[in-house]
């Protein structure tokens, strides 16, 4: 069965729209909502590009039209329940949007979160916790849930019972191992290159290679490379860190903390070795004073990047420093405004000092900047008009 | 002597000998090592070791694996511990009467509490004579009363009036909330000794009055 037929107008605002292009993109589909009022698409589309515009007044008001239209568009639903959630003060609303929208959607994990958040902006607090342990058994991955049961959890009772969940999250952070790869050179692009047939002979290219293996998730012939580096140089600082970081994904902390710290003892300034270490010590309890003197070391080396700025301030929730937390956190939002690991992490440092209302506001913005990279509208979107027939 | 037990430490890891490693350290901690130094003094050094051993081919990736195995057993050892020792110092912390607001009590109460204070939670809407009784019974002489309204942070000058009645002039009142925060008088004139910013001001400011009410142990 095909798709239900749309508009040209709607298709080419459509395809300017995913160019990211939403001024034009608002003008074509102006066309299509004036041709046709009533049609879904175009008025869930229009939607869609009020909320990237923050026309969250405008947004509202095209997502109830396509909701009129259409009962079942899910597009819609979505747009209505984050403009009510960016516009503030909508969380009645917004409550029953996401209820609906997870009736549309079952399977819809960011339904179950968003709705989590407005129950707890709202202050209805079991019932928000209920949505994420709901939105966790859809996804248990789910990082977001995680991170608003995590700041429940020391509304209740304090930074030592939000940790945990902190942590948790942060282990299913993909972009925490970004760092390591971005200290050994590994880029995205060197990663996605072709393979050589041949192990190279040269033992820093042997490294790089087993850089990209470990980058492709292939722990194992990384920790070959790296071997067979070390095989020729057994003080290879890179080789060693490489085999290091290996065993820190296997959950082998003892072995992983034992290569950093001998490659550490021949390159006391190695980045990547100090990376390797400080998580090591951060996964366990007693030792975030170690870590954060390992991570504070690291931050000289890359100081730009997010990544060590959260992680030092994570160490710094662990020995109850929290302006210190506050201001690592900072740092990596100023670094990186869509770091929603930080943005969770300054709400908490937030919290203890009694500052509820910024607090509320960087919950806010984790969600903002979370659907936004998800690009959720788009997928709903795509599947609502592949489902149309 | 601390290099000599790091090797005998790496030694027992590669033996695959936890009795032995636990001896050692056993042995450093007789010597005058802390929790401390055991840790950076002895496990660090004992781990670099292995990790160069296993990068020389001194031992192969069995034997490596194994050792950290005994290196394992042994960090509740060498690990300084997550949570502070208690400090035997009471705290009562509670929320003013007729003020229901919890959150910011119960982060410090948290806070506190795993910094190693015994921190005993009244709950929110405590009235004065309740904060008296729970300091009797416990012999607590610091307080954390909370006041999220004006009203009830004013009202809470009827906790230090009720203590004065029963001649306890030597507790300590510290108080916190937004109207405290807002209006830097609001503390003296309801009789508090100081205001709590936030759970690492709570922090600081229970180990400052401990230090002074108990001495130095204590804080």
């Amino acid at each position: 069965m095909s798709a239900e037929p749309r508009s040209p107008h709607l298709l080419v605002a459509e395809g300017l729209a995913r160019q990211g292009r939403v001024g034009a993109a608002v003008e074509e589909c102006w066309q299509a909502v004036q041709a046709d009022p009533d049609d879904p698409f175009a008025r869930s589309l229009m939607a869609g590009l009020m909320l990237a515009g923050d026309f969250y007044d405008e947004a509202i008001s095209e997502a109830t039209l396509a909701i009129e239209a259409d009962p079942d568009c899910s597009p819609a639903y979505l747009a209505l329940g984050l403009a009510y959630d960016r516009r503030g003060g909508m969380w009645d609303q917004s409550i029953l949007v996401w209820h609906e929208l997870a009736e549309v959607v079952p399977d819809l994990v960011t339904a179950r979160v968003q709705l989590g958040e407005a129950f707890a902006a709202a202050n209805f607090d079991e019932e928000a916790v209920e949505a994420w342990e709901a939105a966790l058994e859809l996804d248990p991955r789910e990082h977001r849930a995680i991170y608003d049961l995590a700041i429940a959890a020391l509304r209740r009772e304090g930074v030592a019972t939000a940790l945990p969940g902190f942590r948790k999250a942060g282990e299913l952070d993909p972009s925490q191992d970004e760092l390591f790869f971005d200290l050994i050179g590994v880029t995205r692009r060197l990663a996605a290159m072709k393979l050589p047939a041949d192990p190279p002979e040269d033992a820093a290219a042997r490294v790089r290679l087993g850089g990209v293996l470990a980058y492709r998730e292939d722990l194992f012939g990384a920790l070959d490379a790296a071997r067979a580096a070390l095989d020729a140089g057994p003080e290879d600082a890179d080789a060693l860190a490489l085999a290091a970081f290996t065993y820190l994904k296997q959950e082998a902390d003892n072995e992983a903390a034992a290569l950093a710290l001998r490659a550490l003892s021949l390159r006391p300034e190695h980045a990547p070795s100090m990376y390797v270490l400080g998580v090591a010590y951060s996964r366990r309890a007693g030792l975030d004073r170690h870590a954060a003197g390992v991570f504070a070391r690291l931050l000289q080396w890359s100081w730009a990047h997010p990544m060590p700025h959260v992680l030092l301030a994570e160490c710094y929730l662990g020995m109850q420093r929290y302006s210190k937390a506050e201001t690592s956190y900072r740092c990596a939002i100023e670094l990186d405004p869509a770091c929603v690991r930080a943005r969770f992490g300054l709400a908490a440092a937030c919290l203890t000092q009694g500052r509820h209302a910024e607090a509320s506001w960087e919950v806010r913005r984790a969600a903002y900047y979370d659907t936004e990279r998800e690009g959720l509208f788009w997928k709903l979107y795509d599947a609502y008009v592949e489902g149309r027939s | 002597m601390a290099e000599e037990a790091a090797v005998s430490l790496y030694r027992s890891f590669v033996e695959k000998d936890p009795a032995r490693a636990i001896d050692v350290i056993e042995r450093a901690k007789a010597g005058g090592m802390t929790r401390e130094q055991l840790f950076g003094a002895l496990f660090v050094p004992a781990l670099t070791l292995l990790g160069q051993s296993w990068a020389e081919g001194g031992i192969d990736e069995l034997a490596f694996m194994q050792a950290a195995v005994v290196a394992e057993q042994v960090t509740s050892f060498v690990i300084p511990s997550a949570t502070a020792p208690d400090r035997g110092v009471v705290v009562l912390v509670g929320s003013m009467h007729r003020d229901t607001h919890s959150v910011a009590k119960d982060i410090a109460g948290g806070d506190l509490k795993e910094a190693g204070w015994r921190v005993i939670d009244l709950g929110a809407d405590v009235r004065p004579a309740d904060f008296l009784e729970k300091a009797e019974e416990t012999g607590a002489r610091i307080l954390l009363v909370f006041a999220e309204m004006t009203t009830t942070a004013r009202a809470v000058v009827g906790v230090r009036e009720v203590f004065a009645a029963e001649g306890r002039e030597d507790v300590v009142i510290l108080v916190g909330g937004g109207p405290f925060e807002a209006d830097r008088k609001l503390a003296r004139v309801v009789g508090a000794n100081g205001v709590v910013r936030g759970a690492e001001s709570a922090l600081r400011l229970v180990r400052r009055v401990a230090r002074d009410l108990f001495g130095e142990a204590r804080s």
